[in-house]
């Protein structure tokens, strides 16, 4: 895969939005252990935004930072400790789950749909994320995989919640830059110049 | 938004000790830690090496307070969660290896500066370049991220003041959509600047 400028920019980019995005007071109902932040929301953006590859990538850049000590994860979380707790399964999840909405929303299509997009950020940005944190979670405090789904169930309204957030900001992003979701292999689709750049 | 690492500057053997060895090292041993079923001996095994850990780190007990006071809540969680289902010495024991393993991660993260830790990421990506990964796009990757995060945090903080001047509240949509727009035009600008200079 030859990567051009504009994805190294644009992964760049997208690591550090999901890390704003985990500024503005969290919510943390347990604390940091488990937190519901808008951070999955930036997650999901990123597969829907920047497909699977380039949204997989913006998720590993803000891992790696992470564990090399910054403190961007949402309540100024960082180091290496981040990835021994039983929520870590999430967030090696979110890898995979960035690059499932980018493979839903963005394969063999040339603009993204809003019902492809709720796709996507249900069974990436929920099903995958879930699909590895549950396991962590249940290996990591001795619990069976159906008591941890059951703890998991804390999690699922605010996920549904960014799901259909991501659902509307994409068909925003769409309107009001397209060229944000062209990938350099595909012709460039500018409808109408929004402004001058 | 700081963007200060959790680095302590001190002068000890683990913080000269190189990256990768100290990385290794902390794998090991939370190997040791995890694998084995939990018995009490272990576990006071493990609270020793990590207390001789800060010691010989420099780092003092009071270092070891504050990084146990920063997960408290994890402790609380970690703990009330499985005593749903659980009996209680098991969460205890649990709890514990948790706790010991995210305290010797921590000693890693204290003593380590994050261009060093970094550095050692992209020296291990070498080998995989006959795969066609450039370890130096990555590195040039990982800067620019480090570079970006303070100017996209400018940005929403604009956004958000700009917002609350207009309608006095905030919405999720008014204030992420011109966020991303912004950001995204701000890295194809960034493109173009690197181009322009010559970078490929």
């Amino acid at each position: 895969m030859k990567t051009t400028l504009n994805d190294i920019t644009r992964i760049a980019t997208f690591a550090a939005i999901i890390a704003v995005l985990g500024i503005p007071g969290a919510v943390s109902p347990f604390g940091m252990a488990v937190p519901i932040t808008l951070q999955t929301l930036g997650v999901m953006l990123a597969g829907a935004i920047l497909g699977w590859w380039r949204g997989a990538a913006s998720v590993l850049v803000l891992l790696v930072l992470t564990a090399a000590g910054l403190p961007l994860l949402s309540g100024g979380r960082g180091g290496i400790g981040v990835f021994f707790v039983p929520s870590s399964g999430y967030l090696i999840g979110w890898v995979l789950g960035a690059a499932v909405v980018g493979v839903i929303v963005h394969a063999g299509a040339t603009r993204p749909v809003w019902w492809r997009v709720a796709l996507g950020t249900v069974v990436g940005g929920m099903l995958a994320i879930y699909a590895v944190g549950i396991p962590v979670m249940a290996a990591m405090l001795g619990l069976s995989l159906g008591e941890a789904t059951i703890a998991n169930f804390a999690f699922v309204p605010g996920d549904a919640i960014k799901a259909a957030l991501t659902v509307a900001l994409t068909m925003a992003v769409w309107k009001a830059y397209p060229r944000a979701f062209v990938t350099p292999r595909q012709p460039r689709v500018e409808p109408t110049p929004v402004s001058v750049r | 938004m700081t963007m200060l690492g959790q680095y302590r500057a001190r002068d000890s053997i683990l913080h000269r000790l190189p990256a990768g060895a100290k990385l290794i090292g902390l794998v090991v041993v939370i190997v040791a830690v995890v694998v084995p079923p939990p018995t009490w001996w272990g576990l006071g095994a493990g609270a020793v090496v990590v207390i001789a850990g800060y010691l010989v780190g420099r780092l003092g007990l009071a270092e070891l307070w504050r990084q146990i006071l920063a997960v408290r809540w994890l402790i609380v969680f970690i703990v009330v969660v499985p005593l749903i289902f659980l009996p209680i010495p098991t969460v205890l024991a649990t709890a514990a290896r948790v706790v010991i393993v995210l305290l010797l991660a921590a000693i890693v993260t204290l003593t380590t500066r994050t261009t060093e830790i970094l550095d050692a990421v992209e020296r291990a990506l070498r080998p995989l370049r006959r795969f066609g990964v450039n370890p130096d796009r990555i590195g040039l990757m990982l800067a620019l991220t480090i570079r970006t995060v303070p100017v996209i945090a400018g940005l929403a903080g604009e956004l958000r003041d700009a917002q609350r001047a207009r309608t006095g509240r905030l919405s999720v949509k008014a204030f992420v959509v011109p966020l991303l727009v912004q950001s995204l035009r701000h890295a194809d600008d960034t493109a173009d600047a690197l181009a322009a200079r010559g970078v490929e």
